[in-house]
């Protein structure tokens, strides 16, 4: 995928990898949503959490980025902010201590707070330049630079034959903006209709798909 | 009254003999049966035909009962002492305690009912202040408490509750969940639900009787201090409460009434009044080559409308809101002139406008209503003499309950028309009235132990002053529904309001309900019993907006997602009136009238009704007639070119034979299936055959389903002829394992099991391969708690509801798969959406029936409604990465014409290479990931042309 005259690779494990910077990109990652639940009186299972880091530790070991870059909505809410989030979030990053981590400050971190000093986790608010590239939690134009985004946690509706029908997180290209899907797994969805000049990029059985630009096939 | 000769008693007597007598009417041989019984204090269930006079043969024998307990000529000074030395407000003194509650299921009937009740109760009271002898009657009261009470309605009862209350069963439970709930309702000695086969079916149902357990336990244990039932009743070993049900025509009532008593003795009054039932049919001049499902029927629009000028009264029934508000604007544009004369009445229209039409009703000024079931119960509407059903009446009890609305009084003939919207809705006509002659009718049974509702039985005790563990399970045992409730299952209920589940790792930072120091369980966090209070029922309805006029008034609600459609400037239809959509704001979408525009039907979801096992045997007794070429009656005579058709092209289902149809089109191979089951039964087979069958090779099928028969349409060939007998037997061999089909919890699943063993695990199995448990969880979720409803009026969509409520599911299934409640969502999704019980005597049937398969070069008048469905499920066991394979190619193809990218790219590279670098890339994920889906793909088939993928750069 080039954009911005740049190499990205789209992962199927709901992140974008830029090699030329070794950069490892994910979005609205909502650490702790179950737990705002629990709090809120609402029986959501543990385990959540876990998941998540040890799906993002997976990428980590894989790619080995240099430098790895949350696109906002890191902690869901205050609430989250719970012992168990935060030693869980310790452990991984002892795993990775030497990686430059970088969160872009997103429309949920705003209400949940930063994430404690001792994760080494720089914070920073949108856009986030990168050479080329910016950074960012809502989608947004940049001028002279190509965008990068969360917050929407895009899916799309595919139909097929047969009257098959199946619903899918996707990245969602425009000619200067990328949209992520989102990395947490406890998190929702919405459903974006193509538009022309979008391309989408479904994700789903472990790979990442391209759909035909047409406007008259969804 | 049994000769006892109390004064105050013949006093009663006479005043309400009077009464009687004043609106010539004469007591029935079982309205004195009932007055009999309930003065010696027993409970019971009456069972008589709409219009038979059910309220006053109970409620009479209520009030002849009280005045011959209550304490004569003194109670009168002695309140008036109360009242001068007291100084209370005159009004609290003047009137007695809670003593009768009146349970009715609709809101909207709650004001009808108290309005009959007070009638005889002002007559008495009348009598009484002329010659001064049942005085206790002077101090009751009566009043309404719902969901439509007003706040300060609200908090003037919340000071003191009227004598009588008339209530719903929400507002009763949360009454319950009050903190002086005892004190409240302690003194309760008779509760009457009306219309209790309303209510036995559904969860409404199961929580009556855990609140009637409730207050049976109460009125055991407090000594009766305030007019209580005669000496009979007080001395009666098990409660001094005295139940009454009334119920319409049920094939069971003996069950309806022990499910209502619980464990106690009762009885059951059968008020047999003759009444004269005309059940006909308007038939169109020539029947429809191809019956199209959900067609609307427009088509019989003259004849209906002669049918209306004919009569004096008529109720038109649909089946769907839509469907009346479509109906309403047809028949105002054929006759203008009617406008005002003719009226809509459904579920979403706002209060104020269905109580207009209420009263235009009553007073016999209106020409017509087109309603929907909201019109369904008991209200008297004496002027109405005639009834229109639109489309299928689905059973028929339902057939009789809405004849029933016409004629609403002893000795005047009830008439139903039916209107069928297609050409096979008048093979119903003809079956209804075999049926009915017959004396087939539709049983109903209460839901088995629901545990989504004691879960919230829980917490609403918890709240109503605390509960101990112990007498608690005694009490809840003592219903119906948990009569067989196991100490294990009862343990979990505990452990999950306590900590969500019996291992406190799962959840942690969660408590709901805790034991207090001395062993009563209470809720601590006042915020969650606030928020409780605010979501207890067990109805779950999509979020609506309300549709109001911009600086007007209110006009009703549309579903939020139909609103979310709609863009400012459209038009749509509702409540009879074309509206143009102003602006939506805060939960509200501002409207103003429009014209000329083409306007969108506002759809609800609401539940879809299956046609009922009764009527649809009738159906296919009427078909097997048919077949034989015996088109006796003037239905089948008017449908008799279209069956024909069906059965020269194909066959005409029978009794004795399972008709297959194949039929293979562009769309891919199509099975058509007729079991005429009722579309609920038709699901279930239609996942379990369509399971079975992927056991073979991985398939994905799009399903559609009717009462009639089911669709199953499959992109790849599939050798129906061949595999369809062999599927069909139970067993079929396993050719894969079923993944995770939940061979955890058969424990507490036993009594399920006895009915369906390995089929209820197939049957299992092949849900989970569908979407069905997920749905059916979200209404679990919330009648549970698990997901919080909102506050009213509080600015948050329900679509997050839905959102949160598929997450959970999916978080349940993966980290807590044992959770009872997941268990439940899927044992419900058995029992009820499925009816397992019916889907294993179908399954049964249709083994011993012979099979009858025909290719059809055509579709057939049966298969086409299928055809066009558009509600359909899914239900696949094929890989992911496949389905989108698929999927992308198709896209690929459509958009081959075009120029530019992805023609090139297609050109450049050939199909076996597009499939290797497909496998690069899934061999590429799957390396690094353990993803759970990896699990569940099956090996590739080389037959699909997957897509290009992304070069890897």
């Amino acid at each position: 995928m080039e954009y911005a005259g740049e190499t990205l690779w789209l992962l199927p494990e709901h992140a974008l990898w830029w090699p030329t910077r070794g950069a490892l990109f994910i979005a609205d990652l909502h650490l702790g949503k179950a737990a705002t639940y629990r709090a809120l009186g609402q029986p959501v299972p543990a385990g959540t959490t876990h998941e998540n880091l040890h799906r993002l530790s997976c990428l980590l070991t894989h790619y080995k980025p240099a430098q790895l870059v949350f696109l906002g909505d890191f902690l869901h809410a205050a609430q989250a902010r719970t012992a168990s989030v935060f030693n869980a979030l310790a452990s991984w990053r002892a795993h990775f201590a030497a990686l430059d981590c970088v969160l872009v400050r997103g429309n949920h971190d705003n209400r949940a707070g930063d994430p404690p000093a001792t994760l080494g986790i720089r914070v920073v608010d949108e856009p986030f330049l990168m050479g080329p590239i910016a950074a960012c939690h809502h989608p947004q134009l940049q001028p002279g630079h190509f965008v990068l985004a969360g917050h929407l946690h895009p899916v799309v509706r595919l139909r097929g034959p047969a009257r098959d029908h199946m619903r899918l997180p996707c990245f969602c290209f425009e000619e200067r903006l990328a949209i992520l899907p989102a990395f947490g797994e406890f998190t929702g969805g919405w459903r974006v209709e193509p538009q022309p000049g979008q391309r989408l990029y479904p994700v789903g059985g472990q790979a990442v798909w391209r759909l035909p630009e047409s406007k008259n096939t969804f | 009254m049994s000769g006892r000769r109390n004064p105050a008693t013949v006093a009663a007597k006479k005043a309400l003999d009077a009464w009687f007598l004043e609106r010539g009417w004469k007591p029935f041989k079982f309205q004195k049966e009932v007055w009999k019984a309930i003065a010696d204090g027993r409970s019971g269930l009456l069972h008589a035909t709409t219009g038979a006079g059910k309220t006053y043969a109970v409620w009479l024998g209520a009030l002849m009962a009280f005045m011959a307990a209550a304490p004569i000529s003194r109670a009168r000074p002695a309140i008036k002492n109360i009242a001068s030395t007291s100084g209370l407000a005159r009004k609290q003194a003047s009137t007695m305690a809670l003593t009768v509650l009146w349970i009715t299921p609709m809101r909207a009937l709650a004001a009808d009912t108290l309005r009959a009740l007070q009638r005889p109760l002002e007559a008495l009271q009348a009598s009484a202040a002329e010659e001064g002898g049942v005085t206790a009657m002077v101090a009751w009261s009566a009043g309404v408490r719902s969901g439509d009470t007003t706040a300060s309605e609200r908090a003037a009862q919340n000071t003191r509750l009227p004598t009588v209350l008339v209530t719903t069963p929400e507002s009763l439970s949360v009454m319950l969940s009050r903190a002086d709930a005892r004190e409240v309702l302690g003194g309760v000695r008779m509760v009457v639900v009306d219309e209790w086969h309303e209510l036995l079916g559904n969860k409404r149902g199961v929580q009556v009787q855990l609140a009637l357990a409730r207050l049976k336990m109460w009125a055991s244990t407090i000594p009766a201090a305030r007019g209580s039932l005669p000496p009979e009743a007080t001395r009666s070993p098990k409660s001094g409460l005295v139940i009454w049900g009334m119920s319409a025509t049920l094939g069971n009532l003996q069950e309806a009434m022990h499910t209502l008593l619980g464990n106690d003795e009762g009885v059951l009054v059968q008020g047999k009044v003759p009444k004269k039932l005309i059940i006909d049919s308007l038939l169109p001049s020539r029947a429809e080559r191809f019956p199209w499902g959900g067609h609307l029927g427009l088509s019989m629009l003259p004849q209906v409308i002669e049918e209306i000028a004919d009569s004096s009264t008529t109720l038109v029934f649909t089946n769907t809101r839509s469907q009346a508000e479509i109906w309403y604007q047809a028949m105002l544009q054929a006759k203008p002139e009617w406008a005002g004369l003719i009226a809509l009445h459904h579920g979403s229209l706002d209060r104020a406008v269905r109580e207009w039409v209420e009263l235009g009703l009553k007073s016999g000024k209106l020409k017509a209503v087109v309603c929907t079931s909201s019109l369904d119960l008991g209200v008297d509407f004496l002027p109405v003499e005639r009834v229109l059903q639109i489309g299928s009446p689905k059973g028929v009890a339902r057939l009789l309950q809405r004849a029933g609305r016409s004629g609403h009084a002893p000795g005047r003939p009830s008439r139903i028309t039916l209107v069928p919207t297609h050409s096979l809705e008048m093979v119903e006509g003809a079956a209804a009235r075999a049926a009915i002659a017959a004396g087939h009718i539709e049983a109903r049974f209460s839901p088995d132990q629901p545990l989504d509702v004691l879960v919230q039985h829980l917490v609403t005790v918890a709240l109503g002053g605390g509960f101990l563990p112990d007498a608690l399970y005694a009490e809840v045992r003592g219903t119906a529904a948990y009569k067989d409730l196991s100490p294990d299952t009862w343990a979990w209920c505990l452990s999950f309001v306590q900590q969500g589940g019996p291992s406190l790792a799962v959840y942690p930072e969660y408590r709901r309900a805790v034991p207090d120091e001395d062993g009563v369980w209470r809720v601590p966090d006042a915020r969650l019993a606030r928020r409780h209070r605010m979501n207890i029922g067990t109805i779950v309805s999509d979020a609506s907006m309300s549709v109001q006029y911009l600086g007007g008034s209110k006009i009703g609600n549309v579903e939020e997602s139909f609103a979310a459609r709609l863009k400012p400037g459209d038009c749509f239809l509702f409540g009879g009136r074309l509206l143009e959509l102003v602006r939506v704001h805060e939960m509200t979408a501002w409207v103003r009238r429009a014209t000329g525009k083409r306007p969108a039907v506002p759809r609800w979801n609401g539940g879809r009704m299956p046609l009922s096992t009764t009527l649809a045997d009738a159906v296919v007794q009427q078909l097997a007639l048919a077949s034989e070429g015996r088109y006796d009656t003037p239905e089948l005579q008017c449908v008799r070119p279209l069956l024909e058709i069906q059965q020269s092209w194909s066959a005409l289902p029978t009794p004795a034979t399972l008709l297959a149809e194949v039929l293979k089109t562009r769309e891919g191979v199509h099975l058509f299936l007729y079991p005429f089951a009722g579309r609920h039964v038709h699901l279930g087979l239609a996942s379990l055959i369509s399971w079975r069958v992927a056991q073979y090779a991985p398939r994905t099928f799009s399903i559609a389903v009717n009462d009639y028969g089911f669709e199953l349409l499959c992109a790849a060939e599939v050798d129906w002829p061949t595999l369809l007998p062999q599927v069909l037997k139970a067993g079929a061999p396993r050719l894969i394992d079923a993944p995770g089909a939940g061979q955890a919890h058969d424990d507490w699943r036993a009594p399920a099991q006895e009915i369906g063993g390995p089929l209820l695990h197939e049957v299992l199995a092949s849900l989970n391969a569908s979407e069905l448990a997920q749905r059916r969880f979200r209404e679990i979720a919330r009648v549970s708690g698990l997901i919080f409803q909102g506050y009213p009026g509080e600015n948050r969509s329900s679509k997050q509801l839905q959102a949160s409520s598929s997450l959970f599911y999916e978080v349940f299934r993966k980290y807590d798969p044992s959770n009872r409640l997941l268990l439940q969502s899927e044992q419900e999704l058995l029992a009820q959406e499925l009816e397992v019980k019916r889907l294993a005597a179908s399954l049964k049937r249709m083994n011993a029936q012979e099979l009858v398969i025909r290719a059809l070069p055509r579709p057939t008048p049966f298969s086409f409604p299928l055809m066009v469905e558009r509600f359909r499920e899914q239900l696949s066991n094929e890989s992911v990465a496949d389905r989108i394979a698929r999927i992308v190619q198709q896209l690929e193809k459509a958009a081959g014409a075009l120029p530019g990218e992805v023609a090139s790219a297609m050109a450049s590279s050939t199909a076996q290479e597009a499939v290797d670098s497909v496998r690069q890339t899934l061999a590429f994920g799957r390396d690094n990931l353990a993803n759970p889906l990896a699990a569940s793909s099956k090996p590739r088939r080389e037959r699909r042309k997957p897509s290009r993928p992304l070069p890897p750069l």
